[in-house]
C-alpha cells in the first residue's frame, strides 16, 4: 500500500511536469518555447514596449556566477541529443541545433529575410527560381570547405521518401521533387549547381516563405552524405551526438538530462565567438534557485508584475521584456449549428471577459488579441479592427438577433435546442483561470458551460480531432512569416472554414515578394478574419528574460532566439 | 500457552448473539475511556462540521471571482485571505473539505475492503485460489497507471459521463487496480496466522471456514487493517488532486484541498503567500492525524490478543 | 523449495506475456500518437509520417513486431531522442537507481529504528513527537517538501546545491567528481527518504507491538535476556515479516525513477525521461520500459515470497 501512496504522489508530480511540457499548447512537441512556466528556451520572443532594466547592484552577484570568466550557462528545458537540424524532433534540440548552424538566409527582428551563410539571392521575375550566391571561403567547424553541392545534398535529402522531420522544403513544390521523392529520378530536376558559390532552385508555384524556407542550415555532403541511400536515413542518426556545423560554437560534449557544452568555433564565418565557452543546462520547471544561486546566467519567466519585482529586488540581473510571436486562440467548432452563425461567435467574443482572464489574472503577462498574428510582426496592425471589448450587453443582443432566445430556466433555446457550449483545455493553471471566469460569463449570457480537462496536449488534440466540441484552447507555434499565423484557415486544419475570398488573399500574399505589398494584403486578410472570427482570438503572453548583469551585448531575436546575438555577447 | 487456550475457549462460547453484542459492547466502552482516541475522534468530527455547516456562515461563495481582490494576505474581510483570482480562502477550505474528506474516507474503504478481502482468501484457502489471486495481482501490478488514467479520461469523455460523476467512478475503478499491494500485506499476515496454535486449535476443533475466518481470522487481522486503512487516508485525500490533473477529478472551481495546494506549487507562491498552502495543507495534516489517532484506539479496543 | 521455484518461473514467463500484451495495447489506445502532437504538420504529412513510422498498421501486428525484436534484444529506437532505447536507459537509469538505493536503503534503516524505539516507548512524548512528524511528512505533497528545502538549504544558505548532479561546466574527475556527486544528491535523498519512512515506520510500530504482546518476548524476557537483545533479535525478526513482502516492491522502484524529486532536484533520471516520452507517446521507449518495470515487478514478488518463506519457518512452501 505505501507503494500505491507513492505511485499516486508520484502521478500527482507528473501533474506540474505536465505543466511544463505542454505550456506551450500547440505546440507540442515541437514549439521552441514553453509558455507559462519559467523554463528557459530562449527562442521566439521579441522586444516589447518598454526596454531593458539594468541590473542596480551587480555586488550582489551570487559568488558561482563572479567566478566564471570565459563560460556563460542558459538554461534549456530539455535537449535530447538529436542535435542535426531537420533531423530533431523535440524543439529543444533545434535551440542546440542554432548554435552549431547558420542558415543561409535569416531574418531581422521584423521578420525580414537578411543575408547570412549567402551573401546576397536573386529571385526570378515569376517569384518561381531562387538563386543563392554563398560567401567566399565558407568552412564547416570540421576544417572542411562548404560549397553548393552542400547546400543541393541538403535540399535533396528533405526529398527523400524516408525524411521524417517537419521541415517545409519538401511542402514547397520544388521542381522534380514528387519524381524522387517517389523513386523516379536520381536527382531533383529544380535544384542547381551553377558554380560552387552558386546554387539555384526553382518551384513548380510561388511561395513567399520558399526564401527563408530553403536558405536554412546546410549539411555537409561529404560528412551527413558519406553514407547516404536513397530511402536509407538511419544512419544519420548515428551522428546527431557529433555534428559537423557551421554555426559560432562548436559541440564540445554532451551530459544526457544535464548539460550541452559548447566550444567557440574558429571557423564561424563571422569569426570566433567572445566567449569561449557555452553551456546549455537542462533545467525544468522552476528556475529561479538556478538563477539566485548563480548556476545559471540566463532564464525566461511570465512577465507577471510579482516575477518582475522580485527579479529587480535579486539586483544582479538585467531583465529584458519579451513578447513570444505567437497568438492564443480558442477554436470554434464550425460544423456545430450554432457557432456556424457569424453572430453567436461574434457573441462569444463580447461575452467573454479576455481582460480579466488574460490580463488582469495573469498580473499583467498577457494582451489580448484579435486578429492572426502575434504583435511584433512587420505586418500586425489594429486598423480596421474591432476589439470586441468586454460587454455582455452586446453579447446578448447578438445572441438575440441569431434566435437565441432565453428560455425559463434562464438558459438560451432555439428551436427547442439549448445554447450549449462544450469547452476543451489542457491542464494548466490558464486553462484553471479560463474556465473559472468564463463559467461567470457563459452564465451571465445565458449558455450552459461544458468544461472538460484533459491531461496532456496530445490527449486534448485527438480529443478535437474527433470533433466532439464546440470551444478549444490552443496557442500557435513561433510564427515567422505572417502567412505562418494564417494557413490554419486555408489548408483544412480548421474544419468547416472555406471562405474563397480569404484563400484568394491569403494566395496573393505569397505571390508577391514586395513587403509594402503584402502589408496591404495582410490588412485586410486581418480585417477580415477579425469580422469573421473563424476561431475567437484571445491572447499574447508576455515574457521576460533576467540575464547576469555582466553579460554585454546581449539581444534576443523574436525569431531565432539568442543564436544570432551570442558571438558578440561577453562577461564584463 | 494457556492465553490462547483460553480465548478459544471463549471463541467457542462466543457462536450466540448476545454474548457477541457484550463483546462489542465492552469494546465501546474501553474506546470511550481512551481519552487520545476521543480527541481524535472529536476532530474527524468537527472537520466534518467545519466543512459541511461552515460554508453556512460564510458571506462567500467559494467561486465568485474577484479580481481587484487578488491574492490578499488574511485580513478582518478574508480571515485566510484570498486566492489568485480573489476568491475567499477559508470559503473556499470549508467546501473543499466536503469533497476531500468524502472522496479519502470513501475510497479508503474500498480499496482497504477489496484488498483485505481477495488476501484474506488467497492467504486462508490457499491452493488454486491463493495462486489465481496473487497471479492476476501481479499481472496487475505491471500496468503502468499513466495510459490507463489516459485512456479512463478518454473512455468517460466519449461516454458523455457528467463530469462531476467521473471522479467516483475513476476512484472505483481504481480501488479495483490498486489492491495488489494491499492484498499481498494481507495474505502474508494470514499464512503466518494460519499457522498459530489458536487456528490449528480451530481445525482440530473441527469449526467450518465461515466461522474459522469471520471468528477467529478476521479480529486478529483488525489491527493491521486498521494501521493499513488510517495510514491510507492522508494519499486517498491528496489522489484526488491526482485525478484532477488528468481531467478525471472535479473539475475546477470547485476546490478541493489536493488542488488547492496543488495550484501553489512554485517558488513565489510557496515563498510569499504561505495562505494559500497552509490551510488546506494544515486540514489534510489535522485529519490525517486524527484518524490515525482514533485508529490507533480503535485498533487497541478491538485487538482480540490480551492486554497487559 | 526448487519445484516451488521452477512452477513460479513458469508462472512468471507467462504473466509477462500477458503483461506485455497488455501494456503494449494500453500505450496504443491512449488517445493521441506520437505524430498527433505536433501541430507544425499538414494532415498529408501526417499520415506519411505514420506511414513510415508504421503507426498505422492494427494494433495486435504492431505488438508482433516489436515482441520479435524485443526477444532479439532490439528495443528499438526512441521516436523522440532517435537513440536506440536501450542506450537511453544506460544514460539514466543508473542516475535513478543510485538515488533509490541510497535512499531507500537509509529509509529501512530510519524506519526499523523509529518504528521499533516508538513502538517500545508507546504513547512516550518520543512516539507522538515521531507520529507527528511522519503524519506532517504525509499530508504535504514531496514537491512542497522540496521546495521548501531548496529554499531554505540552497537558496537562503547556500549549503547545498539547489538542483542537478555535478556542478554546471565541472570538469571534476576521480574522487572530486563522487565527491561532487555526493554533494547534489543529499537534498534528494534527504526528501526521499522522509517521503519513505513514514508508512514503513507505521507498519513496522505497529507489528513491533503486536510482537511485544507475544508469549515468547515473555519467555525471552523472563528467560533474562537483556531488553535490547529481546527488542532487537526476537521482536524485531517476528515484526519485520509483514514489511517483509514490501521489501519485493522496492525492486521496482529503484530502477523506476522518481517522478517529483527527479523534476524538482533537476536530476537526470529514468523518470523525468518517462514522463517527457509519455507526454510525446514516444512508444519504443515507453514499452521498453515499462517491460523492464513489469519484469523488476514481477521478480520483485517472487523474490519477496521466497524470503518470506524463508523468514517464516512455519509457512509452509507450496
Amino acid at each position: 500500500m505505501k507503494k500505491s501512496i507513492a505511485s499516486l504522489s508520484a502521478l500527482l508530480i507528473a501533474g506540474s511536469l505536465f505543466l511544463s511540457a505542454c505550456s506551450s499548447d500547440k505546440g507540442g512537441n515541437s514549439a521552441n518555447e514553453s509558455a507559462n512556466t519559467p523554463a528557459a528556451s530562449p527562442t521566439a520572443s521579441a522586444p516589447a514596449d518598454s526596454g531593458v532594466i539594468q541590473a542596480s547592484d551587480l555586488s550582489k552577484l551570487p559568488d558561482t556566477a563572479k567566478q566564471r570568466t570565459d563560460t556563460i550557462i542558459v538554461g534549456l528545458t530539455d535537449p535530447s541529443g538529436a542535435f542535426t537540424p531537420y533531423f530533431h524532433q523535440s524543439g529543444y534540440d533545434g535551440n542546440v541545433s542554432s548554435l552549431l548552424y547558420t542558415p543561409l538566409v535569416t531574418v531581422d527582428n521584423k521578420g525580414v529575410p537578411i543575408p547570412a551563410l549567402a551573401e546576397s539571392w536573386d529571385i526570378s521575375p515569376d517569384n518561381l527560381t531562387y538563386t543563392f550566391h554563398l560567401r567566399k571561403d565558407l568552412k564547416f567547424s570540421d576544417g572542411s570547405p562548404l560549397t553548393a553541392d552542400d547546400v543541393a545534398f541538403t535540399w535533396t535529402l528533405l526529398h527523400d521518401k524516408a525524411y521524417d522531420g517537419d521541415s517545409q522544403v519538401p511542402a514547397l513544390h520544388v521542381k522534380g521533387g514528387e519524381a524522387y521523392k517517389e523513386g523516379k529520378a536520381s536527382s531533383i530536376e529544380g535544384i542547381k549547381v551553377i558554380d560552387p558559390l552558386t546554387v539555384s532552385v526553382t518551384l513548380e508555384q510561388p511561395n513567399a516563405s520558399a526564401l527563408t524556407t530553403l536558405g536554412s542550415d546546410v549539411l555537409s555532403k561529404a560528412y551527413y552524405g558519406k553514407d547516404y541511400k536513397f530511402g536509407q536515413l538511419d544512419y544519420i542518426k548515428k551522428l546527431h551526438e557529433k555534428p559537423v556545423g557551421t554555426g559560432p560554437y562548436k559541440l564540445e560534449k554532451f551530459i544526457p538530462g544535464q548539460e550541452v557544452r559548447f566550444v567557440a568555433n574558429e571557423y564561424y564565418y563571422k569569426g570566433k565567438p567572445k566567449t569561449e565557452h557555452f553551456i546549455y543546462k537542462t533545467s525544468e520547471g522552476d528556475t529561479w534557485q538556478f538563477l539566485e544561486t548563480g548556476e545559471i546566467d540566463f532564464a525566461s519567466f511570465s512577465a507577471t508584475q510579482e516575477n518582475i519585482e522580485k527579479l529587480k529586488s535579486l539586483g544582479f540581473v538585467n531583465i529584458l521584456p519579451y513578447t513570444p510571436s505567437t497568438y492564443g486562440y480558442l477554436q470554434v467548432n464550425l460544423e456545430h449549428e450554432a457557432l456556424k452563425d457569424k453572430k453567436v461567435r461574434q457573441a462569444i467574443a463580447y461575452g467573454l471577459d479576455r481582460q480579466s482572464i488574460y490580463v488582469d489574472a495573469n498580473q499583467g503577462a498577457g494582451a489580448v488579441a484579435n486578429i492572426p498574428s502575434s504583435p511584433i510582426s512587420w505586418a500586425y496592425t489594429e486598423e480596421g479592427i474591432n476589439p470586441y471589448k468586454y460587454d455582455p450587453e452586446k453579447a446578448k443582443a447578438l445572441l438575440d438577433e441569431a434566435g437565441w432566445k432565453v428560455g425559463a430556466d434562464g438558459i438560451r433555446e432555439k428551436d427547442g435546442k439549448q445554447l450549449t457550449i462544450h469547452y476543451l483545455g489542457s491542464k494548466k493553471k490558464d486553462t484553471d483561470i479560463f474556465i473559472a471566469v468564463a463559467k461567470e460569463n457563459f452564465a451571465e449570457l445565458g449558455i450552459k458551460f461544458e468544461p472538460e480537462v484533459f491531461a496532456d496536449f496530445n490527449a486534448l488534440v485527438s480529443k478535437v480531432e474527433g470533433g466532439d466540441y464546440d470551444l478549444a484552447s490552443f496557442s500557435t507555434p513561433l510564427l515567422t512569416d505572417p502567412a505562418d499565423g494564417l494557413i490554419q484557415f486555408v489548408d483544412g486544419e480548421i474544419k468547416g472554414y472555406d471562405n474563397p475570398k480569404f484563400k484568394e488573399l491569403y494566395d496573393k500574399g505569397l505571390a508577391t515578394n514586395d513587403l509594402e505589398e503584402r502589408k496591404q494584403i495582410y490588412k485586410e486578410l486581418f480585417q477580415l478574419a477579425n469580422d469573421e472570427l473563424p476561431v475567437i482570438f484571445t491572447n499574447y503572453r508576455k515574457t521576460v528574460y533576467a540575464y547576469n548583469g555582466r553579460i554585454q551585448n546581449l539581444d534576443v531575436s523574436p525569431f531565432n532566439g539568442i543564436a544570432p546575438s551570442l558571438p558578440d555577447w561577453y562577461l564584463q | 500457552m494457556s492465553t490462547i487456550g483460553s480465548e478459544i475457549t471463549k471463541a467457542g462460547t462466543a457462536g450466540t448473539a448476545p454474548v457477541r453484542s457484550s463483546m462489542w459492547r465492552q469494546a465501546a466502552r474501553r474506546l470511550l475511556k481512551n481519552r487520545l482516541a476521543m480527541l481524535g475522534l472529536a476532530v474527524v468530527v468537527f472537520m466534518f462540521a467545519f466543512c459541511f455547516i461552515g460554508p453556512l456562515f460564510s458571506p462567500y461563495t467559494d467561486n465568485k471571482i474577484h479580481l481587484a481582490q487578488m491574492n490578499k494576505p488574511p485580513s478582518p474581510q478574508h480571515w485566510l485571505g484570498t486566492d489568485a483570482l480573489g476568491r475567499d480562502v477559508l470559503t473556499r477550505v470549508m467546501q473543499a473539505g466536503r469533497i476531500s474528506l468524502t472522496v479519502g474516507l470513501a475510497s479508503m474503504v474500498l480499496s482497504v475492503f477489496i484488498g483485505s478481502l481477495l488476501g484474506a482468501i488467497a492467504g486462508y484457502f490457499r491452493g488454486i485460489c491463493d495462486q489465481i489471486i496473487m497471479r492476476l495481482a501481479d499481472l496487475l501490478l505491471t500496468i503502468p497507471g499513466l495510459p490507463l488514467l489516459f485512456i479512463l479520461g478518454a473512455l468517460l469523455s466519449d461516454w458523455k459521463v457528467p463530469t462531476e460523476y467521473r471522479m467516483y467512478i475513476v476512484m472505483l475503478m481504481l480501488s479495483l487496480v490498486n489492491w495488489p499491494g494491499l492484498a499481498r500485506m494481507v495474505r502474508g499476515e494470514v499464512l503466518s496466522l494460519r499457522e498459530r496454535e489458536f487456528m490449528q486449535a480451530a481445525t482440530v476443533l473441527g469449526l467450518r471456514n465461515r466461522r474459522k475466518l469471520f471468528n477467529h481470522l478476521l479480529p486478529n487481522l483488525v489491527p493491521l487493517i486498521i494501521v493499513i486503512a488510517s495510514l491510507n487516508v492522508g494519499g486517498a485525500i491528496l489522489s484526488e488532486s491526482v485525478l484532477s490533473f488528468f481531467g478525471l477529478g472535479v473539475m475546477p472551481p470547485t476546490p478541493t484541498w489536493g488542488n488547492m495546494i496543488d495550484s501553489a506549487n512554485n517558488m513565489i507562491d510557496f515563498q510569499k503567500r504561505p495562505w494559500l498552502w497552509i490551510p488546506p495543507g494544515f486540514s489534510i495534516f489535522a485529519t490525517v492525524i486524527a484518524i490515525n489517532i482514533f485508529g490507533d484506539g480503535l485498533r487497541d479496543v478491538l485487538d482480540p490478543r490480551p492486554r497487559k | 523449495m526448487s519445484a516451488f521455484i521452477t512452477k513460479r518461473l513458469l508462472y512468471t514467463v507467462v504473466i509477462l506475456f500477458a503483461a506485455s500484451l497488455l501494456i503494449f495495447s494500453l500505450y496504443a489506445l491512449t488517445p493521441g500518437d506520437f505524430i498527433t502532437g505536433n501541430i507544425k504538420l499538414t494532415p498529408e504529412r501526417k499520415a506519411e509520417l505514420r506511414e513510415i513510422y508504421g503507426l498505422n498498421k492494427p494494433v495486435l501486428e504492431r505488438y508482433a513486431i516489436w515482441l520479435k525484436n524485443a526477444l532479439h534484444g532490439d528495443l528499438g529506437y526512441s521516436m523522440a531522442q532517435q537513440k536506440p532505447v536501450l542506450t537511453l536507459f544506460n544514460q539514466y537509469i543508473w542516475n535513478s537507481f543510485l538515488l533509490a538505493a541510497v535512499s531507500t536503503f537509509l529509509t529501512w534503516v530510519t524506519a526499523v529504528i523509529i518504528g521499533c524505539v516508538a513502538a517500545y516507548k508507546q504513547y512516550s512524548w518520543f512516539d507522538t513527537l515521531v507520529m507527528v512528524a511522519i503524519f506532517a511528512a504525509m499530508s504535504l505533497p514531496s514537491f512542497f517538501i522540496g521546495l521548501f528545502l531548496i529554499k531554505i538549504l540552497a537558496v537562503d544558505w547556500k549549503l547545498l546545491p539547489p538542483g542537478g548532479m555535478i556542478a554546471t561546466g565541472s570538469q571534476a574527475t576521480g574522487l572530486a567528481y563522487v565527491k561532487e556527486v555526493i554533494h547534489h544528491m543529499t537534498l534528494p535523498v534527504i526528501v526521499m527518504t522522509i517521503m519513505g519512512v513514514g508508512s514503513l515506520a507505521r507498519y513496522i510500530r505497529g507489528s513491533m507491538i503486536d510482537v511485544i504482546k507475544q508469549d515468547y518476548i515473555r519467555t525471552a524476557r523472563a528467560k533474562g535476556l537483556k531488553e535490547r537483545k529481546v527488542l532487537f533479535t526476537h521482536a524485531l525478526r517476528n515484526a519485520m515479516l509483514p514489511a517483509i513482502t514490501l521489501v519485493g516492491f522496492e525492486l521496482p522502484a529503484l530502477f523506476g525513477g522518481s517522478l517529483i524529486i527527479e523534476k524538482i532536484f533537476n536530476w537526470p533520471g529514468i523518470g523525468q525521461l518517462y514522463l517527457t516520452s509519455f507526454g510525446l507517446r514516444d512508444y519504443p521507449l515507453l514499452m521498453g520500459f515499462t517491460v523492464l518495470i513489469a519484469i523488476l515487478t514481477v521478480i520483485g514478488t517472487l523474490l519477496s515470497d521466497i524470503l518470506y518463506r524463508v523468514a517464516d519457518p512455519r509457512v509452509r512452501l507450496q
